[in-house]
C-alpha cells in the first residue's frame, strides 16, 4: 500500500492549517479579539431584543405616557371583563384617555390613602428587613460554625420555605394565625398567654405579615449570607486570634467589613422586595383592618384594576419606582463607605 | 484553660439550641398544612387542634376538586412554567453567547440598556402590558403570561458571564472544520453550560411559578387560572372551606418541596447565581 499524492497533499495541508492555528490561537490569546461575523451577532440576540423591546423597554415609557393622562369615564363599548371571583372588572377601550398633565401626580399629594400604603409599606420594611436579615446573618453564622454537625439537614430545613409558592404559603398562615382555630393562638393559650387578634388588629395584622415574609425569605437570605461567610480567608480569624481576639472581636472586626459587600446586596435585594410586597396582605389580610396593612402595590393594584383609574395607577407606579431607586442609592451610598 | 472549655460548651448549646428552634419554627407550618389536609373540617376545628396526620386527605381533595377544577390549575402552571423556562434559557444563551463570544457595533450600549432594566420592579410593567394584552387580543391566554418576561434580563447578564469561560480556541477550530455559527452555539457552547443552565433553570421556573399579581390580572376564566390565583379565589369565598385550601396549598408546596430537596445543589447554586455576585 503506498500513499497517493493526494493523501500526502492533504497531510501537508492538515500540517499546515495546525501550523496557522497555532498561529491564531497565539495571536488570538495576546489581543482577545473576538470574531466580528457580519449579521452573525444580531441574529442571535435578536430574538432576546425584539421580546426586550415590545415587552420590557416599551411598557416602561408607556407607564410614563400613562402617566399624564385620565380614563374619561367609562362608556363606550367595553374592551373586555374580567372575572375575579369575587368582582367583575370591565376595562373600557383606551381611546377614552384625556390628558390632564401633571394632574395626576398632583392627585396623589393629596391622596391620603396612597401616603397610608407608604407609611404601612415603610413600616413593614423598617422593622422586617432588619429582623430577616439579623436573623439569616444568625443562621449563616450558627451554620458556619465548625463545631456544628448535621450541617446539610439543618441548612436544607431552614431553606425549604424558599420553595413555598407564594399564595399556598401566604393561605398557610392566613389559616395559622386565625383568631379563633389558629394554631398559633391554640399554643398561646396553652402556655397562658391568652389568644391574640393577629388579624383584626392593626398593630398584630402587621406584625403577621412582618411574620410570615421573614418565614419565607429568611433561609433565601441565609444561604446568600454563608456563601459569603465561606469566601472570607480563614487566616484572618488564625490572625486575630494571634493577636488575642474573643469571639465578638472576631466577629465585629473581620466578620463584618468582610461580609460587607455580600450584606449590603441582600439588605438591598430585601428592601425592594418588601417594597414590592403584595400577594401576603392581598391573601393574608386584604390590606386590612381599615387599610392599616395595605402596601403600595396592593394600593396601586386597587387604583388600576378595581376602581379602572389605569391612568392614575400609571403615575403611582412612577412615584412608586422612584422611591424604590432612592431607596437603592441611599443604601448603596451608605454601605460603599469604606 | 478550664473556664474556655466551659464557655465554648455554653456557646456550643446556645448554637444547637438557636438552630433546632429555628428548624422548628421553619417546618412547623409546612406538617400542620399538611396535618390539615388530612382531618375532615370538623376534626380539623377541633380543640385541642390534632397534632397527627389523620386519612381524609382524598375526601378533601374530591372536594376542593369537585368545586374548583384545581388539578386543571396545577397542568396551566406546570405547562406555563416549562415553556416559559425552556423559551428563556433559549433567548438568553443565544444572546448571552452573542454578548460573550462575537464583536459587534453597539455591543456595550445594548447589554447595559438591558441590564439597566434589572432595577425596576416588574409590577412597573402590569398596567402597561394589561392595556398591551388587550389591544392584542391576547388576555387570558398562556402567551400573555409567557412571551412578557422570556427577555430576562437576569437570564441574559449570567449566560454572558459564564459563556465569557468558554475558550475561544475551542470555538475556533469548530469553525475551523466547517461548523457553522449555529452549530458552534448549540454544539460546543451550550452543552458546557449545563450546570449555569441548571441554576438558571431554576431561577425562572420558580419566577414564573411564584407570579401572582401579573396573571392575576390577565387570566379571566377559572380553566386558566395558574396555582397561585386559583388559590387566591379560595381565600376569597363566603365560607372558607379550611381543609379544601389546605390540600391546595399541599398540592401546591409539596412538589417543590420535592424539588428542591432532589435538586438542593442546583437550588442554592440557583439563588447564589441570581444573587449577581461577581
Amino acid at each position: 500500500m503506498s500513499l497517493s499524492d493526494n493523501t500526502i497533499g492533504e497531510t501537508v495541508r492538515i500540517r499546515k492549517r495546525q501550523l496557522w492555528d497555532r498561529f491564531r490561537y497565539a495571536r488570538q490569546d495576546l489581543t482577545e479579539a473576538l470574531p466580528q461575523i457580519p449579521g452573525v451577532a444580531y441574529a442571535f440576540i435578536s430574538p432576546f431584543f425584539i421580546l426586550f423591546s415590545v415587552f420590557l423597554a416599551f411598557p416602561v415609557f408607556y407607564t410614563l405616557y400613562l402617566s399624564f393622562f385620565e380614563y374619561q369615564g367609562i362608556g363606550q363599548g367595553a374592551l373586555i371583563w374580567i372575572d375575579l371571583g369575587i368582582f367583575w372588572i370591565e376595562i373600557p377601550q383606551i381611546t377614552n384617555l384625556e390628558f390632564v398633565g401633571l394632574g395626576n401626580y398632583a392627585r396623589l399629594i393629596s391622596d391620603s390613602l396612597f401616603w397610608q400604603s407608604v407609611a404601612n409599606t415603610t413600616y413593614i420594611l423598617v422593622i422586617q428587613v432588619p429582623l430577616m436579615i439579623g436573623l439569616a446573618l444568625a443562621l449563616a453564622l450558627a451554620l458556619n460554625a465548625s463545631f456544628l454537625r448535621f450541617k446539610g439537614i439543618f441548612r436544607t430545613a431552614i431553606a425549604l420555605p424558599v420553595s413555598a409558592n407564594i399564595v399556598a404559603y401566604s393561605t398557610v398562615f392566613l389559616l395559622l394565625f386565625n383568631e379563633q382555630m389558629g394554631f398559633i393562638n391554640y399554643l398561646l393559650t396553652g402556655i397562658g398567654v391568652g389568644s391574640i387578634p393577629w388579624l383584626t388588629d392593626p398593630f398584630w395584622a402587621r406584625n403577621t405579615i412582618i411574620a410570615a415574609v421573614t418565614w419565607r425569605w429568611a433561609g433565601y437570605n441565609m444561604i446568600i449570607l454563608l456563601a459569603g461567610l465561606q469566601n472570607i480567608p480563614q487566616q484572618l480569624y488564625e490572625a486575630a486570634e494571634i493577636d488575642g481576639a474573643n469571639r465578638w472581636h472576631k466577629f465585629r472586626y473581620v466578620t463584618v467589613p468582610q461580609l460587607r459587600p455580600v450584606l449590603l446586596f441582600v439588605v438591598i435585594l430585601s428592601t425592594i422586595g418588601t417594597f414590592k410586597l403584595f400577594a401576603e396582605p392581598y391573601v393574608i389580610t386584604g390590606g386590612g383592618p381599615t387599610n392599616t396593612t395595605i402596601t403600595i402595590v396592593q394600593y396601586i393594584y386597587r387604583q388600576a384594576f378595581v376602581n379602572i383609574n389605569l391612568g392614575y395607577a400609571s403615575a403611582l407606579t412612577v412615584v412608586f419606582v422612584t422611591i424604590v431607586s432612592i431607596f437603592s442609592i441611599i443604601q448603596i451610598k451608605l454601605g460603599g463607605e469604606n | 484553660m478550664r473556664e474556655e472549655q466551659r464557655q465554648n460548651a455554653v456557646w456550643m448549646f446556645l448554637t444547637y439550641t438557636f438552630v433546632l428552634v429555628m428548624v422548628l419554627v421553619m417546618l412547623v407550618p409546612l406538617y400542620w398544612m399538611v396535618v390539615a389536609a388530612t382531618l375532615p373540617q370538623s376534626e380539623f376545628l377541633q380543640f385541642p387542634p390534632r397534632l397527627f396526620p389523620g386519612t381524609a386527605f382524598f375526601e378533601n381533595f374530591g372536594a376542593l376538586q369537585g368545586r374548583i377544577n384545581f388539578l386543571q390549575s396545577v397542568g396551566n402552571s406546570v405547562i406555563i412554567a416549562v415553556v416559559y423556562t425552556v423559551l428563556s434559557l433559549l433567548l438568553c444563551s443565544m444572546a448571552g453567547f452573542a454578548f460573550a463570544k462575537y464583536e459587534f457595533k453597539y455591543k456595550e450600549k445594548i447589554f447595559y440598556t438591558i441590564l439597566a432594566t434589572l432595577v425596576l420592579p416588574i409590577q412597573l410593567l402590569v398596567i402597561p402590558l394589561f392595556l398591551l394584552m388587550a389591544q392584542m387580543g391576547w388576555t387570558n391566554t398562556f402567551l400573555a403570561i409567557i412571551l412578557p418576561w422570556a427577555a430576562n434580563p437576569i437570564g441574559i447578564f449570567l449566560m454572558r458571564q459564564n459563556m465569557k469561560s468558554i475558550p475561544d480556541a475551542l470555538l475556533e477550530s469548530a469553525r475551523m472544520d466547517g461548523a457553522s455559527e449555529f452549530q458552534i452555539f448549540y454544539r460546543i457552547a451550550l452543552p458546557t453550560m449545563r450546570s449555569s443552565l441548571a441554576a438558571l433553570a431554576i431561577i425562572l421556573f420558580l419566577f414564573q411559578w411564584d407570579l401572582f399579581l401579573y396573571p392575576l390580572v390577565i387570566l379571566e376564566t377559572p380553566d386558566m387560572y395558574t396555582i397561585p390565583v386559583a388559590l387566591a379565589q379560595l381565600t376569597g369565598a363566603q365560607r372558607i372551606y379550611y381543609d379544601q385550601i389546605m390540600v391546595a396549598a399541599s398540592l401546591a408546596i409539596l412538589p417543590m418541596i420535592l424539588l428542591f430537596l432532589v435538586l438542593q445543589k442546583q437550588f442554592v447554586s440557583g439563588i447564589l447565581a441570581g444573587s449577581l455576585k461577581e
